[in-house]
Protein backbone atom coordinates (compact mmCIF):
# COMPACT_ATOMS: atom_id res chain seq x y z
CA UNK A 1 0.00 0.00 0.00
CA UNK A 2 2.74 2.09 0.64
CA UNK A 3 4.38 1.73 -2.14
CA UNK A 4 1.42 2.97 -4.25
CA UNK A 5 0.95 5.76 -2.04
CA UNK A 6 4.59 6.73 -2.90
CA UNK A 7 4.24 6.02 -6.49
CA UNK A 8 1.03 8.53 -6.90
CA UNK A 9 3.16 10.99 -4.83
CA UNK A 10 5.95 10.51 -7.44
CA UNK A 11 4.04 10.63 -10.03
CA UNK A 12 1.99 13.71 -9.36
CA UNK A 13 5.07 15.92 -7.86
CA UNK A 14 7.53 14.45 -10.53
CA UNK A 15 5.59 13.00 -13.36
CA UNK A 16 3.03 15.76 -13.96
CA UNK A 17 5.68 17.69 -12.21
CA UNK A 18 5.02 20.84 -13.77
CA UNK A 19 1.30 20.36 -13.80
CA UNK A 20 1.30 20.29 -10.01
CA UNK A 21 3.24 23.19 -9.53
CA UNK A 22 1.12 25.30 -11.53
CA UNK A 23 -1.81 24.58 -10.45
CA UNK A 24 0.01 25.60 -6.49
CA UNK A 25 0.59 28.87 -8.07
CA UNK A 26 -2.58 28.95 -9.47
CA UNK A 27 -4.22 28.31 -5.72
CA UNK A 28 -1.98 30.35 -4.08
CA UNK A 29 -2.58 33.16 -6.62
CA UNK A 30 -6.28 32.73 -5.58
CA UNK A 31 -5.88 32.98 -2.00
CA UNK A 32 -3.33 36.20 -2.36
CA UNK A 33 -5.95 37.41 -4.40
CA UNK A 34 -8.79 36.58 -2.07
CA UNK A 35 -6.80 38.18 0.92
CA UNK A 36 -5.43 41.05 -0.59
CA UNK A 37 -8.95 42.09 -2.14
CA UNK A 38 -11.47 42.13 0.53
CA UNK A 39 -15.47 41.19 -0.17
CA UNK A 40 -15.20 42.06 -3.88
CA UNK A 41 -12.49 39.72 -4.66
CA UNK A 42 -15.01 37.03 -3.37
CA UNK A 43 -17.48 37.40 -5.55
CA UNK A 44 -14.77 36.62 -9.02
CA UNK A 45 -12.04 34.55 -7.43
CA UNK A 46 -13.51 30.92 -8.20
CA UNK A 47 -14.15 31.71 -11.98
CA UNK A 48 -10.49 33.42 -11.56
CA UNK A 49 -9.11 30.06 -10.66
CA UNK A 50 -11.41 27.88 -12.97
CA UNK A 51 -9.64 30.73 -15.90
CA UNK A 52 -5.92 29.82 -14.73
CA UNK A 53 -6.46 26.06 -14.58
CA UNK A 54 -8.17 25.49 -17.59
CA UNK A 55 -5.09 27.80 -19.42
CA UNK A 56 -2.34 25.91 -17.59
CA UNK A 57 -4.26 22.32 -18.23
CA UNK A 58 -3.77 23.43 -22.58
CA UNK A 59 -0.77 24.74 -22.16
CA UNK A 60 0.08 21.39 -20.61
CA UNK A 61 -1.34 19.08 -23.08
CA UNK A 62 -0.03 21.14 -26.04
CA UNK A 63 3.62 21.13 -24.60
CA UNK A 64 3.24 17.16 -24.17
CA UNK A 65 2.09 16.91 -27.33
CA UNK A 66 5.08 18.77 -29.28
CA UNK A 67 7.10 16.66 -27.20
CA UNK A 68 5.34 13.37 -28.50
CA UNK A 69 5.57 14.88 -31.89
CA UNK A 70 9.04 15.20 -31.53
CA UNK A 71 9.65 11.81 -30.22
CA UNK A 72 7.51 10.33 -33.45
CA UNK A 73 9.61 12.05 -35.67
CA UNK A 74 13.18 10.76 -34.42
CA UNK A 75 11.95 7.48 -34.17
CA UNK A 76 10.50 7.81 -37.74
CA UNK A 77 14.17 8.50 -39.28
CA UNK B 1 -32.97 15.44 1.54
CA UNK B 2 -34.15 17.34 -2.28
CA UNK B 3 -33.46 15.27 -5.21
CA UNK B 4 -31.06 17.67 -6.67
CA UNK B 5 -28.35 17.69 -3.31
CA UNK B 6 -28.52 14.30 -3.58
CA UNK B 7 -27.80 14.08 -7.60
CA UNK B 8 -25.11 16.83 -7.52
CA UNK B 9 -23.26 14.96 -4.67
CA UNK B 10 -23.95 11.30 -5.26
CA UNK B 11 -23.27 11.43 -8.96
CA UNK B 12 -19.82 11.69 -8.71
CA UNK B 13 -19.29 9.58 -5.49
CA UNK B 14 -20.56 6.72 -8.42
CA UNK B 15 -19.16 7.22 -11.12
CA UNK B 16 -15.69 7.62 -9.14
CA UNK B 17 -16.80 5.21 -6.88
CA UNK B 18 -17.34 2.59 -9.86
CA UNK B 19 -14.28 3.04 -11.47
CA UNK B 20 -12.56 2.02 -8.32
CA UNK B 21 -14.89 -0.88 -8.03
CA UNK B 22 -14.20 -2.54 -11.24
CA UNK B 23 -10.28 -2.22 -10.75
CA UNK B 24 -10.88 -4.04 -7.80
CA UNK B 25 -13.31 -6.86 -8.72
CA UNK B 26 -10.95 -7.68 -12.03
CA UNK B 27 -8.15 -7.96 -9.36
CA UNK B 28 -10.43 -10.04 -6.97
CA UNK B 29 -12.30 -12.35 -9.74
CA UNK B 30 -8.93 -13.14 -11.31
CA UNK B 31 -8.00 -14.43 -7.79
CA UNK B 32 -10.95 -16.23 -7.39
CA UNK B 33 -10.75 -17.99 -11.14
CA UNK B 34 -7.29 -19.16 -10.93
CA UNK B 35 -7.06 -20.44 -7.35
CA UNK B 36 -10.96 -20.59 -5.67
CA UNK B 37 -13.02 -18.46 -4.42
CA UNK B 38 -12.63 -19.00 -0.24
CA UNK B 39 -9.32 -16.87 -0.18
CA UNK B 40 -10.52 -13.95 -2.07
CA UNK B 41 -13.48 -13.78 -0.69
CA UNK B 42 -11.68 -13.74 3.09
CA UNK B 43 -9.58 -11.37 1.72
CA UNK B 44 -12.55 -8.91 0.29
CA UNK B 45 -14.30 -8.88 3.78
CA UNK B 46 -11.02 -8.91 6.17
CA UNK B 47 -9.97 -5.67 3.13
CA UNK B 48 -14.20 -4.38 3.92
CA UNK B 49 -13.88 -4.07 7.74
CA UNK B 50 -10.15 -2.67 7.44
CA UNK B 51 -11.72 0.11 5.88
CA UNK B 52 -14.60 0.57 7.59
CA UNK B 53 -12.29 0.82 10.81
CA UNK B 54 -10.58 3.72 8.90
CA UNK B 55 -13.33 5.53 8.08
CA UNK B 56 -14.89 5.60 10.84
CA UNK B 57 -11.89 6.55 13.02
CA UNK B 58 -10.35 8.73 10.90
CA UNK B 59 -12.99 10.34 8.19
CA UNK B 60 -15.28 10.93 10.21
CA UNK B 61 -12.70 12.63 12.61
CA UNK B 62 -11.37 14.73 9.37
CA UNK B 63 -15.07 15.53 8.87
CA UNK B 64 -16.06 16.44 12.24
CA UNK B 65 -13.26 17.65 14.32
CA UNK B 66 -11.57 20.02 11.12
CA UNK B 67 -12.98 23.17 10.83
CA UNK B 68 -15.86 23.42 7.30
CA UNK B 69 -13.67 26.20 5.71
CA UNK B 70 -10.45 24.70 6.73
CA UNK B 71 -11.61 21.24 5.20
CA UNK B 72 -12.52 22.42 2.12
CA UNK B 73 -10.16 24.46 1.21
CA UNK B 74 -7.21 21.62 1.58
CA UNK B 75 -9.29 18.86 0.16
CA UNK B 76 -10.33 21.42 -2.54
CA UNK B 77 -6.54 21.69 -3.08
CA UNK B 78 -5.99 18.15 -3.23
CA UNK B 79 -9.41 17.34 -5.77
CA UNK B 80 -7.91 19.70 -8.00
CA UNK B 81 -3.83 18.32 -7.97
CA UNK B 82 -5.09 14.80 -8.31
CA UNK B 83 -7.69 15.61 -10.72
CA UNK B 84 -5.50 17.42 -13.22
CA UNK B 85 -3.82 14.45 -13.04
CA UNK B 86 -6.67 12.23 -13.93
CA UNK B 87 -7.97 14.75 -16.55
CA UNK B 88 -4.51 14.80 -18.46
CA UNK B 89 -3.90 10.85 -18.59
CA UNK B 90 -7.09 10.60 -19.68
CA UNK B 91 -6.78 13.65 -22.79
CA UNK B 92 -3.58 11.83 -23.44
CA UNK B 93 -5.24 8.59 -23.81
CA UNK B 94 -7.80 9.52 -25.80
CA UNK B 95 -5.57 11.40 -27.83
CA UNK B 96 -3.40 8.20 -28.24
CA UNK B 97 -0.44 8.98 -26.70
CA UNK B 98 -0.65 6.93 -23.72
CA UNK B 99 -1.92 3.07 -24.07
CA UNK B 100 -5.90 2.78 -23.79
CA UNK B 101 -7.05 1.38 -19.83
CA UNK B 102 -7.20 -1.95 -20.75
CA UNK B 103 -9.19 -4.12 -17.99
CA UNK B 104 -9.40 -7.28 -20.05
CA UNK B 105 -5.54 -7.15 -20.10
CA UNK B 106 -5.21 -6.36 -16.83
CA UNK B 107 -7.29 -9.80 -15.75
CA UNK B 108 -5.12 -12.05 -18.14
CA UNK B 109 -2.00 -10.44 -16.70
CA UNK B 110 -3.40 -10.94 -13.29
CA UNK B 111 -4.07 -14.75 -14.28
CA UNK B 112 -0.69 -15.49 -15.55
CA UNK B 113 0.73 -13.77 -12.35
CA UNK B 114 -1.21 -16.10 -10.08
CA UNK B 115 -0.91 -19.43 -12.15
CA UNK B 116 2.82 -18.91 -12.11
CA UNK B 117 2.45 -18.94 -8.05
CA UNK B 118 1.36 -22.34 -8.12
CA UNK B 119 -1.32 -23.48 -5.47
CA UNK B 120 -1.23 -26.41 -2.94
CA UNK B 121 -4.68 -27.39 -2.14
CA UNK B 122 -5.00 -28.59 1.66
CA UNK B 123 -3.19 -24.96 2.77
CA UNK B 124 -5.07 -22.17 3.03
CA UNK B 125 -4.44 -19.67 0.21
CA UNK B 126 -2.66 -16.81 1.40
CA UNK B 127 -1.24 -15.88 -1.67
CA UNK B 128 -5.03 -15.63 -2.88
CA UNK B 129 -6.08 -13.78 0.33
CA UNK B 130 -3.07 -11.25 0.00
CA UNK B 131 -3.77 -10.30 -3.38
CA UNK B 132 -7.73 -9.73 -3.04
CA UNK B 133 -6.98 -7.85 0.39
CA UNK B 134 -4.45 -5.45 -0.64
CA UNK B 135 -6.69 -4.96 -3.82
CA UNK B 136 -9.26 -4.01 -2.28
CA UNK B 137 -7.81 -2.29 0.11
CA UNK B 138 -6.14 0.08 -2.17
CA UNK B 139 -8.61 0.75 -4.05
CA UNK B 140 -11.42 1.04 -1.11
CA UNK B 141 -8.96 3.50 0.20
CA UNK B 142 -9.24 5.53 -3.19
CA UNK B 143 -13.29 5.54 -2.36
CA UNK B 144 -12.82 6.47 1.12
CA UNK B 145 -11.17 9.61 -0.17
CA UNK B 146 -13.41 10.19 -2.85
CA UNK B 147 -16.27 10.11 -0.36
CA UNK B 148 -14.87 12.85 2.38
CA UNK B 149 -13.97 14.60 -1.02
CA UNK B 150 -17.09 15.31 -2.55
CA UNK B 151 -18.92 15.20 0.99
CA UNK B 152 -16.68 17.35 2.19
CA UNK B 153 -19.52 20.16 2.81
CA UNK B 154 -21.03 17.63 5.74
CA UNK B 155 -24.06 16.61 6.48
CA UNK B 156 -26.27 15.98 3.69
CA UNK B 157 -22.88 16.25 1.13
CA UNK B 158 -21.97 13.41 2.80
CA UNK B 159 -24.86 11.23 3.36
CA UNK B 160 -25.33 11.60 -0.73
CA UNK B 161 -21.84 10.68 -1.46
CA UNK B 162 -21.85 7.64 0.72
CA UNK B 163 -25.11 6.71 -0.96
CA UNK B 164 -23.39 7.71 -4.09
CA UNK B 165 -20.15 5.62 -3.40
CA UNK B 166 -22.42 2.41 -1.96
CA UNK B 167 -24.86 2.11 -4.47
CA UNK B 168 -21.34 2.13 -7.22
CA UNK B 169 -20.02 -0.80 -5.25
CA UNK B 170 -23.28 -2.95 -4.72
CA UNK B 171 -24.15 -2.67 -8.80
CA UNK B 172 -20.63 -3.23 -9.59
CA UNK B 173 -20.15 -6.31 -7.36
CA UNK B 174 -22.96 -7.74 -8.58
CA UNK B 175 -22.22 -7.27 -12.19
CA UNK B 176 -18.87 -8.99 -11.49
CA UNK B 177 -20.53 -11.69 -9.77
CA UNK B 178 -23.14 -12.49 -11.90
CA UNK B 179 -20.99 -12.02 -14.95
CA UNK B 180 -17.97 -13.94 -13.58
CA UNK B 181 -15.44 -12.54 -15.71
CA UNK B 182 -13.60 -8.66 -15.98
CA UNK B 183 -16.43 -5.96 -16.71
CA UNK B 184 -15.12 -4.59 -19.78
CA UNK B 185 -18.46 -3.54 -20.54
CA UNK B 186 -17.75 -0.83 -18.42
CA UNK B 187 -16.54 2.31 -20.51
CA UNK B 188 -14.08 2.99 -17.80
CA UNK B 189 -11.94 4.91 -20.26
CA UNK B 190 -15.10 7.63 -20.29
CA UNK B 191 -15.32 6.89 -16.69
CA UNK B 192 -12.41 8.16 -15.80
CA UNK B 193 -12.49 11.47 -18.63
CA UNK B 194 -15.57 11.85 -16.34
CA UNK B 195 -14.30 11.69 -12.84
CA UNK B 196 -10.94 13.73 -14.15
CA UNK B 197 -13.35 16.71 -14.71
CA UNK B 198 -15.74 16.60 -11.84
CA UNK B 199 -12.33 15.96 -9.20
CA UNK B 200 -11.09 19.23 -10.84
CA UNK B 201 -14.43 21.16 -10.62
CA UNK B 202 -15.05 20.20 -7.36
CA UNK B 203 -12.02 21.43 -6.31
CA UNK B 204 -12.43 25.13 -7.71
CA UNK B 205 -15.83 24.79 -6.50
CA UNK B 206 -14.52 23.89 -2.51
CA UNK B 207 -11.02 26.20 -2.92
CA UNK B 208 -12.95 28.84 -3.98
CA UNK B 209 -15.86 28.66 -1.26
CA UNK B 210 -13.21 28.18 1.94
CA UNK B 211 -11.77 31.69 0.15
CA UNK B 212 -15.39 33.04 0.96
CA UNK B 213 -16.83 32.79 -2.72
CA UNK B 214 -20.47 32.32 -2.64
CA UNK B 215 -21.05 30.83 -6.44
CA UNK B 216 -24.16 31.81 -8.15
CA UNK B 217 -26.76 29.21 -7.67
CA UNK B 218 -24.33 27.50 -5.18
CA UNK B 219 -23.79 23.59 -6.26
CA UNK B 220 -25.57 24.41 -8.93
CA UNK B 221 -22.87 26.05 -10.30
CA UNK B 222 -20.68 22.77 -10.20
CA UNK B 223 -22.84 21.09 -13.40
CA UNK B 224 -21.57 23.95 -15.33
CA UNK B 225 -17.74 23.90 -14.16
CA UNK B 226 -17.59 20.35 -15.21
CA UNK B 227 -19.08 21.19 -18.22
CA UNK B 228 -16.05 23.56 -19.09
CA UNK B 229 -13.83 21.13 -17.62
CA UNK B 230 -14.77 18.54 -20.51
CA UNK B 231 -15.46 21.46 -23.09
CA UNK B 232 -11.46 22.42 -22.22
CA UNK B 233 -10.57 18.60 -22.61
CA UNK B 234 -12.70 17.91 -25.62
CA UNK B 235 -10.61 20.95 -27.12
CA UNK B 236 -7.24 19.81 -26.09
CA UNK B 237 -7.52 16.55 -27.36
CA UNK B 238 -8.69 17.35 -31.02
CA UNK B 239 -5.24 20.00 -30.18
CA UNK B 240 -3.29 16.76 -29.65
CA UNK B 241 -4.81 14.67 -32.49
CA UNK B 242 -3.80 17.67 -35.12
CA UNK B 243 -0.34 17.79 -33.62
CA UNK B 244 0.89 13.95 -33.87
CA UNK B 245 1.36 13.13 -37.14
CA UNK B 246 -1.44 10.71 -39.11
CA UNK B 247 -1.59 7.03 -37.38
CA UNK B 248 0.91 8.10 -34.89
CA UNK B 249 0.30 5.87 -31.57
CA UNK B 250 3.12 7.15 -28.68
CA UNK B 251 3.75 4.92 -25.62
CA UNK B 252 5.14 7.50 -23.65
CA UNK B 253 4.41 8.14 -20.00
CA UNK B 254 6.99 10.83 -19.44
CA UNK B 255 5.47 12.83 -21.85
Amino acid sequence: MFRTIWSTLVGLLIEDGQLAIGALIALAITWAVANAGGGAAHDFVGWMLLAMVLALVLVNLYRAGVTARARVSSARR
Amino acid sequence: MDPVTLAIHATPAFVASAVEFVEATTIVLAVGVTRGWRAPIFGTVAATVTLAIIIATLGVAIVTIVPELLLKGVVGALLLLFGLRWLRKAVLRFAGIVAIHDEELIYLRELAELRAQGLRRKEFDWIGFLVAYKAVLLEGTEVAFIVIAFGAAGGTALTAATVGAIAAGVFVIALGAALRQPLTMVPENWLKFGVGAMLCSFGVFWFAEALGMTWPGDALSIPLIVVTFLAASWLAVRMLRALLPEGAQVEARRV
